[in-house]
């Protein structure tokens, strides 16, 4: 009988022993920290439903058609405490989608803006710039959401508020401006498909005219005529929809300010922008915009120099140089992280919270307390990965665009 | 037929005067053309507009007493409050940590001798012993506080004579002291029961910016290894492994800290036996370096992408193994090339350790909010309060990012 040694010598694969076999190492490797993986998942569920059954948490997805019978403060859907914890939900997530598109719309202006300048030869100008940028963005955005949020509320009350050419009124409560109200709700619906309609057209005659240009050298005012397009277009739509519907799609209501019988101040009409709101864009766009403009810089300076010196020895001037040579050539270095900062500043908006604005996380961490905790940490999981998903296919898709074009 | 030319004596051209001289500057840096011109009027008509009324704000207007008010809070919270402390006699142990800290400083000036690790430890020293002549009375400022504080300036010197005079003067050691020293401050925050002078004081208490720091230090130390294993990982040609990295990177990075942190709070206990010893800090930690490994995971793939597919054939054809041509040959290449991306990786967990309000930690930040929050005649003071904390911060930070920027220079980053 030979001894175990021998066996061991004897376990051989391709006349490898065992333990010595690259493949063979490699799957044990996978099997083995794929069980532990597993294990560990299953020891965390079945604690989980143990600490369920044995504490009597409440637990499956049954809450969802309860009424959510809590305040959401400043909301964008209409809302009533009566609503359905579902649709809490999804007034909650609409906070933060409208929070996050305009703060990337507002971030990206302003990061493209600052991130220009630093590379501007002005000595101020970029001097400017770098300092917005090292303070910025080394400073924790929780620090700076508060500081504007308590700039906010050292604005004058609403009975001696700073008042803008009778429209902008601003105290401590917030800013109230005006606002489009819809006056026939079909014409409001259909407007929207108007005006996208109007922007392709726009993009659609300017760069019928640039290739006009591009070809017979005669001067097109691309510009000039796509965004006349766009204009005439709204303009049509609004004559076109007044007449469909009996009425204008929308007024433009502007806020005024009243007091009631009670003594207390409050704003009729117009927009009302909470404390918590300004403060969160203004922060988010802030913060947002340093990491932006140090983007820019960076695909800026990646473009070779030698392209902005022909662009310039061409006869183009400065700002036309930067816009038609070096910037688009540098969209394929900015856009990957640009998408990616997009992502942060989505993320970063649940700390809306702390300034008392009602984004997803916040109302979320309501909810956990009338619902159970497990299901609300799925949908909040579900949401944010949605949104993650969907700037990372915005991203491949332009990513496409600009490798095949 | 030969020419003669007249050889003239060689006369010097000054450059004319736009050219040089800080008239010279001054033209080719703000006045080089009209449009130059215009932006330097208006962004200096802006700026001195603003520099005007922020200075004017800072020195009349301002009102700093709320941070004097605040004083030690926001270094320790509520480390030395009576209900953690009874006896309220706690505040030597952050001290004492803040010595061995000191120490390890010495000792890096010590080994690495002069230039940027000296100016770092005699300016951290310099300011904390500025800090025992803080003007506050003997009750609120006891004499023993202050000496343990001018104590850093000989804990230095003894951390430099240690590297210089005896054998623990070598970088491996400086490591190995580190990790103790960071145990050791554990121990010494938390207290051993039934020791006198040690008692235990609950997790609930620790805060202030020693919070912040204690939670970057651990982050930071644990999140790099965590995230090279996850980078490999993803790397990697064994599917499952594979799987299993792309699951656990792509979770963690695509929802906020904030929510996985409250959820730390919410659902982690329930997802373990009820007597597992996991404390709120302990669980903030570990949430906060699983979230940054994520991030520090996709920074060092892109490392590890960028390196060029030689390196690992040359190392191969050289005869080293798998592991000796990550470990000796990409790994370091790669690092090496996204030094900028991890060191905003350790900047943004530093940043992000303000976020453990969430799960009612008193941080420096959520301290000052809380005080704020309970003192409403300090409500016109909460600017300078949060303008005092974004300087705390950014020091902090922006003394990261300069690190790393010498770091890279030394090491020859972009110009090897």
């Amino acid at each position: 009988m030979p001894s175990w040694q021998a066996v061991l010598r004897g376990l051989t694969y391709e006349g490898i022993p065992l333990w010595r076999h690259t493949r063979i190492i490699q799957w044990v490797l996978q099997v083995v920290s794929g069980i532990l993986v597993v294990v560990l998942v299953v020891w965390f569920f079945a604690n989980i439903s143990g600490a369920i059954q044995d504490r009597d948490i409440p637990h499956g997805f049954g809450f969802l058609s309860r009424e959510y019978q809590t305040s959401i403060g400043q909301h964008f859907l209409p809302y009533e405490s009566t609503d359905s914890f579902l649709y809490a939900f999804v007034v909650a997530t609409t906070n933060t989608i409208i929070v996050s598109i305009l703060g990337v719309i507002l971030a990206t202006a302003l990061g493209i803006f600052i991130g220009v300048s630093r590379m501007s030869g002005n000595w101020l100008v970029s001097k400017a710039a770098l300092v917005y940028i090292e303070f910025f963005r080394n400073v924790p955005l929780l620090v700076q959401l508060f500081f504007w949020f308590y700039i906010v509320l050292a604005l004058p009350t609403i009975q001696e508020e700073y008042v803008i050419a009778d429209m902008l009124h601003i105290n401590n409560r917030g800013v109230s401006m005006p606002w489009p109200d819809p006056v026939s709700a079909g014409a409001a619906w259909m407007f929207p498909v108007v005006l996208v309609v109007a922007a392709f057209a726009g993009v659609a005659v300017h760069r019928a005219m640039q290739r006009r240009e591009t070809l017979t050298g005669a001067a097109s005012y691309p510009m000039v005529l796509g965004v006349g397009a766009s204009i005439l277009i709204v303009a049509i739509g609004w004559v076109a929809l007044s007449i469909a519907f009996d009425g204008a799609p929308f007024t433009i209501s502007v806020p005024e300010a009243r007091e009631t019988q009670g003594g207390s101040h409050l704003h009729l009409g117009g927009f009302t922008a909470s404390a918590g709101l300004m403060a969160l864009l203004v922060g988010l766009v802030m913060y947002t915009s340093s990491f932006i403009a140090e983007i820019v810089r960076a695909g800026i300076q990646s473009v070779g120099r030698g392209q902005r010196e022909a662009a310039r020895s061409l006869g183009l001037p400065y700002l036309k140089a930067l816009r038609h040579v070096t910037f688009p050539q540098s969209l394929r270095v900015i856009v990957p992280p640009m998408i990616s900062q997009y992502l942060n500043l989505t993320k970063n908006s649940s700390l809306a919270g702390a300034i008392g604005f009602s984004d997803l996380t916040n109302v979320a961490k309501t909810m956990t307390q009338t619902a159970p905790a497990v299901s609300i940490f799925l949908l909040i999981m579900l949401a944010y990965l949605a949104m993650s998903l969907t700037y990372s296919l915005i991203g491949n898709l332009y990513n496409r665009h600009i490798r095949f074009s | 037929m030969s020419t003669n030319f007249d050889i003239l004596p060689a006369t010097e051209l000054k450059p004319p005067v736009s050219e040089r001289g800080i008239i010279g500057w001054v033209y080719s840096n703000l006045f080089s053309n009209r449009f130059n011109t215009t932006l330097t009027v208006v962004f200096g008509v802006i700026l001195g507009a603003a520099a005007w009324f922020g200075l004017k704000w800072l020195i009349v207007d301002a009102d700093w007493t709320v941070i004097g008010t605040l004083g030690g809070q926001m270094v320790i919270g509520q480390y030395n409050i009576e209900a953690a402390c009874p006896g309220k006699n706690c505040f030597w142990r952050p001290q004492a940590s803040l010595l061995l800290v000191t120490m390890l400083l010495g000792m890096g000036w010590g080994i690495i001798g002069g230039g940027l690790a000296k100016r770092i430890a005699i300016g951290v020293v310099a300011v904390l012993a500025a800090f025992s002549l803080l003007p506050y009375s003997l009750e609120r400022m006891g004499l023993d506080v202050r000496l343990l504080l001018l104590a850093n300036i000989p804990a230095l010197a003894a951390g430099w004579a240690l590297a210089r005079y005896t054998p623990l003067g070598s970088a491996r050691w400086l490591v190995v002291l580190a990790v103790g020293t960071f145990l050791v401050t554990l121990v010494l925050l938390r207290g051993v029961e039934g020791v006198p002078g040690l008692q235990p004081v609950s997790v609930i208490y620790w805060g202030g910016l020693m919070l912040n720091l204690l939670l970057a230090v651990a982050g930071i130390a644990l999140s790099f290894p965590i995230g090279i294993a996850l980078a490999l990982g993803r790397r990697s040609r064994l599917p499952v492994v594979k799987l299993l990295c792309v699951v656990f990177i792509e979770v963690f990075r695509g929802v906020p800290l904030i929510t996985l942190l409250f959820m730390s709070q919410v659902l982690v206990p329930l997802a373990f036996p009820e007597d597992f010893p996991l404390n709120s800090l302990l669980r903030a930690a570990i949430v906060i370096t699983l979230f940054s490994a994520a991030y520090m995971a996709e920074n060092i793939r892109g490392g590890l992408q960028a390196l060029h597919r030689g390196q690992a054939e040359a190392a191969a054809s050289l005869g080293l193994a798998n592991w000796q041509t990550t470990l000796f040959i990409t790994l370091p290449q790669a690092i090496r090339n996204v030094i900028p991306a991890i060191v905003g990786q350790f900047i943004s967990l530093f940043k992000d350790t303000s976020l453990v309000y969430i799960i009612g930690m008193l941080d420096v930040v959520e301290i000052s909010r809380v005080f704020i929050q309970g003192n409403p005649e300090f409500i016109p003071s909460a600017q300078e309060l949060f303008i005092f904390l974004a300087l705390v911060f950014w020091i902090f930070c922006y003394s990261m990012s300069y690190v790393s920027r010498r770091i890279e220079e030394h090491l020859g980053v972009g110009s090897r």
